[in-house]
């Protein structure tokens, strides 16, 4: 181990611009953190990621009665589907009731499963019910008379009738328009995963090194559009601006203060990658000191909803399924027909042959540490868009970055592209088999099967793995 | 003023949470301390080892040590599950791959469909009805001033530290023995002990086996006062652990348990230190924010050790390279 003797003021150095830098965006989070309370929580509660998500704000009740005599019906199974694919299962307790928490506000579907019912000659008048739960709701009715013969003999009793006839038509339409919504939520939640992912991989390639702080600069990102759009009200574009700027800032920052001291020290893959560890574990903790624990709120423009078929996309899903295509056509054209671009590929491929042929291996790892912490960062602002803004929003899709980058194959560009779709859309069309909380596990499970079969991933090459 | 946090933060040399870091630290350092494998699942093998336990006592109303012997199978099971996809490939694998595993005991714990065993979120409680069952000692007070136990919180306290002081014999003399010379061979290079005719492979899976084993055995010790929440097993456990064993030394023996009384008892100070400045306004902090604060503290205190002092307090610095 060489020891640099002016490394260490280095890094002192670089720690205190880093805290400069996150003391100048809490500042700005404190002065205006009563502004922030007083809005509306805008209910951006995501199912998928957020580990411990907290109560939701609103709820509906489901309560299943028969029409003629009143009698409540218990343990009768209510499937129940909403907007980012919601899909849970309910069953009624006792007194034929059910409280059905809503994350997120929206239109829900309630689906009686008339196969669990006790009495077969009995059926639901309306089935199934499309409630739509505002924010703050507290107990949205979703209830269900049953009368003799159910829907097909006693259509639209009381309320709106649904299109066609038998429920069981109304079923299959159903589950289309559910799997077709995951289908684009999980495409663009893909799209998320590979702008974040790319830095991961493009960092393991030209470093080695497996960075865990990775999910605290997509929360950087994200807590800096937070700033700018939630507290300073801004209009959006800044928002996704500033994490993209502040995003790359951040990547020149750690660069320049903690990885190239600990590099010309000469320090290992696996003590780095504990650093990284260390320094996830700070940052993540800093960001909920500043910012506190709940979860904050990036104002959505109230656009209107575009329907394509069964599938209603916000115009924020929109802009970053159009802005995700365009950076990774971007990072494609960049990696592959530039003169950086050449020579990061060429740096990723062998170090020292990159070196001798007279790349300037630091200036390129530098390089690639600001366009990782700018994608990351840009990524974040729209994850919070897209899910939830928390303090842990990066951690907790970091797994699924790293799962996609392994299935991708580490240290390929474009693998991780592919490995993030498979994530995406594995995380959410899983949930139409499992339950919403382990799609997460679902993710991981596959990615450990595949290395089972494919240690090196989809794209990897052989000798990388051994 | 009130100074009673720093006789209670003495006092977390004898609780049970230190001694369970101790033991599963330990295990941790036979992985990466001695065998160089990147373990970042050690509190899934706790959480495995805890469910094993606690289903088959609470549940299931087994004796003790069909209880206990259910955690250690548990725990191995885990154990061959990530380690034969995993220890012929590169270190980051195992690293990815022991994390992921990790967190899927977690979430997959907490599913609803499963919480008639599992308890769901809220965990399981009552795992100590078999533990203090075969307490000898007669009821009463024991200790002074506030740290004052009764019969049960001691019987776990004595329990915990002579399973503790057994482990470390026996991983000292392991790795006094040829065991001990090959996995510190893998350690510092695998392909020199591959051309010796050693089964690489095998050894390293005895090793993930032993680590995991002491985890599984360190959070019965946990749970027994306490009761068993699937959050505590996430992913920060496993930094704890990490910081634990390389503050005390990871190539060491008595490291992790050095490491873990003082991260506990620097911990518990620190609480107090700074419940007692934000209580008398010294400090412009509010009560929600000083939650955060030691894991601020862990973090940092991870990157300084490792820059500056790899080898921990008792490590010799040759041994405590981990070159990938």
């Amino acid at each position: 181990m060489v020891k640099a003797p002016h490394a260490v003021p280095r890094v002192i150095r670089a720690v205190l611009g880093l805290l400069a830098l996150l003391l100048t965006a809490g500042a700005l989070a404190f002065t205006a953190v009563p502004a922030a309370a007083a809005q509306l929580a805008d209910p951006t509660g995501s199912p998928s990621p957020t580990p411990s998500a907290t109560a939701a704000a609103q709820y509906a009740e489901i309560w299943v009665r028969v029409a003629s005599d009143k009698t409540n019906v218990p343990s009768v199974t209510v499937k129940v589907t909403g907007p980012k694919g919601y899909a849970q299962s309910f069953v009624t307790g006792p007194d034929g009731k059910v409280k059905v928490d809503a994350p997120v506000r929206g239109d829900y579907v309630f689906t009686l499963d008339v196969s669990t019912l006790p009495d077969k000659t009995l059926g639901p008048a309306i089935n199934p019910l499309k409630i739509t739960i505002s924010q703050g709701d507290q107990g949205d009715p979703a209830y269900f008379l049953l009368t003799p013969g159910g829907a097909s003999t006693n259509p639209g009793s009381s309320a709106s009738p649904s299109p066609g006839s038998g429920g069981g038509s109304g079923h299959a339409t159903d589950y289309f328009s559910l799997v077709s919504n995951l289908t684009v939520n999980g495409i663009i939640f893909g799209l998320l995963i590979a702008l974040a992912s790319i830095g991961v991989s493009l960092i393991y390639g030209t470093t080695g090194l497996s960075n865990f702080a990775h999910g605290e600069m997509v929360t950087f990102g994200a807590l800096s559009g937070y700033v700018f759009s939630g507290i300073l009200h801004f209009p959006i574009a800044v928002a996704l601006l500033s994490g993209f700027v502040l995003g790359g800032a951040f990547g020149y920052v750690q660069d320049l203060g903690l990885w190239k001291p600990l590099r010309k020290r000469g320090v290992a893959l696996i003590p780095l990658m504990i650093v990284s560890i260390g320094v996830s574990l700070a940052l993540r903790y800093f960001y909920q000191f500043l910012f506190g624990p709940d979860q904050l709120v990036l104002p959505v423009p109230p656009g209107s909803t575009v329907a394509f078929g069964p599938v209603r996309l916000r115009q924020i899903d929109i802009i970053t399924v159009i802005i995700c295509i365009v950076l990774l056509l971007l990072v494609a054209f960049l990696l592959l027909r530039t003169r950086i671009g050449k020579a990061t590929r060429a740096v990723a491929d062998n170090k020292a042959l990159a070196a001798a042929s007279g790349i300037n291996v630091e200036r390129i790892i530098r390089i690639v540490w600001v366009g990782s912490g700018a994608l990351a960062g840009l990524a974040g602002v729209l994850i919070g868009y897209h899910q939830s803004l928390r303090w842990d929003t990066g951690a907790s899709v970091l797994l699924l970055i790293f799962a996609a980058v392994t299935l991708g194959g580490f240290g390929t560009a474009f693998g991780a592209l592919v490995g993030s779709l498979i994530i995406g859309l594995l995380v959410n069309l899983s949930t139409l088999v499992i339950p919403t909380n382990v799609q997460n596990a679902a993710a991981l499970l596959v990615m450990i099967l595949i290395l089972l079969v494919r240690p090196q991933g989809i794209f990897g090459r052989r000798e990388r793995i051994g | 003023m009130d100074f009673n946090f720093i006789i209670l933060a003495i006092g977390q040399i004898l609780a049970p949470q230190t001694i369970a870091f101790a033991l599963a630290a330990l295990g941790l350092a036979v992985c990466f301390g001695f065998t160089g494998l990147v373990n970042f699942g050690q509190a899934g093998f706790m959480a495995v080892g805890g469910y094993g336990f606690a289903i088959t006592a609470v549940k299931l109303g087994w004796p003790l040590w069909a209880s206990i012997l259910a955690a250690i199978v548990a725990a191995v099971i885990f154990a061959f599950i990530l380690g034969i996809p995993t220890l012929r490939l590169r270190s980051d694998y195992l690293a990815i791959v022991t994390i992921a595993a990790a967190e899927i005991v977690r979430y997959t714990v907490k599913t609803p469909s499963l919480t008639p065993y599992t308890g769901g979120t809220d965990g399981i409680n009552g795992s100590s009805n078999s533990f203090n069952s075969i307490n000898p000692i007669p009821t009463g007070h024991y200790g002074f001033g506030i740290l004052t136990y009764n019969q049960d919180d001691l019987f776990v306290i004595i329990v915990g530290w002579v399973t503790v002081a057994i482990a470390a014999l026996f991983v000292w003399q392991l790795m006094r023995s040829p065991w001990g010379r090959i996995v510190k061979g893998i350690r510092e290079d695998e392909d020199a002990v591959r051309a010796l005719g050693k089964n690489v492979y095998w050894y390293k899976m005895q090793a993930l086996i032993i680590g995991g084993v002491l985890a599984a055995l360190a959070v019965i010790i946990n749970i027994v006062p306490t009761s068993l929440q699937p959050d505590n097993y996430g992913t920060q456990t496993t930094f704890f652990l990490f910081t634990i064993m390389l503050l005390g030394g990871a190539t060491t023996v008595l490291g992790p348990i050095l490491g873990s009384i003082i991260f506990w008892i620097v911990l518990s100070l620190t609480d107090g230190i700074l419940s007692l400045l934000a209580a008398n306004h010294l400090l412009p902090i509010t009560q929600i924010q000083q939650g955060p604060v030691r894991f601020i503290l862990v973090g940092i205190a991870l990157v300084l050790i490792i820059v500056f002092r790899p080898q921990g307090i008792l490590g010799k610095k040759r041994e405590a390279q981990f070159g990938a």
